[in-house]
């Protein structure tokens, strides 16, 4: 399937340019309630000089990190992980030259990585939020502005060793197991199963307290038909679509008024879910759903906007 | 990490549960033991908890499920100090890992403790914690 792409044809309406300074290519800062998701498949980097061109840019303890794993693949995906997200926080013009390497991560107090701004004169750091997930196939990086982010990638096709159900009813909700039961097709079964897999794991890294901050059990995700107007009574032809929404046993309060989600298909072949906060939990304002910018990068080398093509379908979510 | 092998006190470095004065203590111990005498030497401040450490054959049956979660190729090497992350074990492998130790052993671990382990040997002392506690 050609795209028709060459590294001198990126385009984001008109809102990217090539620095010829720097092999990146420097992007807008994401508005507020738009996310930006860069993503990398590793099989394409192949190139043994890219790849130390990548292990340069890492930090000593980074380097260490990769070059301890065992295994080509793993190694390339972890190395790549960290090139995609230092190149994509550094692509971001935010008036003061940011370089790659010189980025700086620390963890909150529940482990969740961020930015760790150099403090520079008369210079504010960027609210910018990031949230990175890896499968050995696909690498993802996402991007917002005052927003809260978290998101997940996985195989469409990753199978799990238990039997669907049983994992289900250990660690998902009493809904979501219900749910799953219902489907009577396997594979169909298996793919809805990763789906809910993949927007668990991105609410709970969007919270950032880690897996026992929210244990999987402790809430439902779901699909909701979205109303048409003022409907009040909900019926199948009344509903825009759907969203998704999610509902908490434990936080008092009303959960699916703070998060949205969204899921996509990238490269026909991987589920990615992104969790965001809503405008309206974050300013008191109507809430707008956001908008989505995707690139598909190879770190340094070439971006390509890749939003309404065959590469990103939107199965629920942002448009 | 010291050891002290005339006992199967293990030192390993998680949460410190010992009081400052029982930790001198056993600072001084561990030195006469070394044989050294250098009483009036600081060590530095570890924290540290003494625990025992899991049985080896707990530590084997632990290896054995993370070896076929993980399919993992039989000359890579597994022990206690193999940490799930570098092993290759992404948040779905961790969690069947958890899951299937809870079948091995017929034990339930809550999220934090799940969370708090890193490593086969965390996960083996882990399971005999709450083995002791049935």
């Amino acid at each position: 399937m050609r795209r028709g792409f060459s590294r001198m044809n990126l385009h984001c309406f008109d809102r990217t340019f090539i620095r010829s300074s720097h092999s990146l290519n420097a992007v807008q800062l994401p508005a507020p309630m738009e996310t930006h998701l860069w993503y990398v498949n590793p099989s394409e980097v192949k190139s043994e000089s890219l790849l130390k061109q990548y292990l340069d840019i890492l930090s000593p303890c980074e380097r260490e990190n990769v070059l301890r794993l065992q295994g080509e693949e793993m190694r390339k995906s972890a190395l790549l992980a960290r090139a995609l997200v230092r190149t994509t926080i550094a692509k971001y013009q935010m008036n003061s030259p940011v370089e790659p390497r010189s980025l700086k991560f620390r963890k909150n107090m529940h482990g969740k990585p961020e930015v760790c701004w150099p403090s520079i004169d008369d210079w504010d750091p960027p609210p910018l939020h990031f949230n990175l997930s890896h499968t050995s196939s696909l690498i993802a990086c996402g991007v917002t502005i005052n927003s809260q982010i978290g998101i997940d990638v996985e195989e469409k096709k990753r199978s799990i060793k238990h039997d669907i159900l049983s994992f289900a009813r250990r660690y998902f909700s009493k809904y979501e197991v219900e749910l799953l039961a219902a489907i009577s097709d396997p594979q169909v079964q298996q793919r809805e199963f990763i789906k809910l897999w993949t927007l668990k794991e991105a609410y709970v890294k969007a919270l950032g307290k880690g897996f026992s901050g929210a244990p999987f059990k402790t809430f439902t995700i779901r699909f909701q038909g979205v109303m048409e107007g003022d409907s009040e009574a909900f019926d199948e032809s009344s509903t825009k679509g759907f969203e998704i929404v999610v509902d908490s046993l434990d936080d008092p309060t009303d959960v699916s008024n703070t998060w949205q989600f969204s899921l996509l298909e990238l490269d026909g072949s991987h589920y990615a879910a992104i969790c965001t906060e809503k405008q309206s939990a974050l300013d008191g304002k109507i809430n707008i759903p956001g908008k989505l910018m995707v690139w598909k990068t190879i770190p340094i080398i070439e971006d390509e906007y890749v939003s309404g093509t065959d590469a990103v379908k939107v199965i629920c979510g942002f448009q | 990490m010291a050891s002290v092998t005339a006992s199967s006190v293990k030192f390993s470095s998680v949460s410190c549960l010992i009081k400052q004065s029982q930790v001198s203590n056993l600072k001084k111990a561990s030195l006469s033991f070394a044989g050294n005498g250098f009483q009036s030497r600081r060590l530095p401040v570890l924290r540290f908890r003494v625990a025992c450490a899991a049985k080896p054959e707990t530590v084997k049956k632990v290896v054995d499920i993370v070896r076929k979660q993980l399919a993992l190729p039989e000359d890579r090497d597994v022990c206690g100090e193999s940490k799930f992350s570098v092993l290759g074990a992404d948040s779905l492998d961790t969690v069947e890992i958890v899951m299937g130790l809870e079948e091995e052993f017929g034990i339930c671990v809550e999220e934090e403790s799940a969370q708090s382990i890193s490593t086969v040997q965390e996960a083996a002392d882990l399971i005999e914690e709450l083995l002791e506690k049935k």
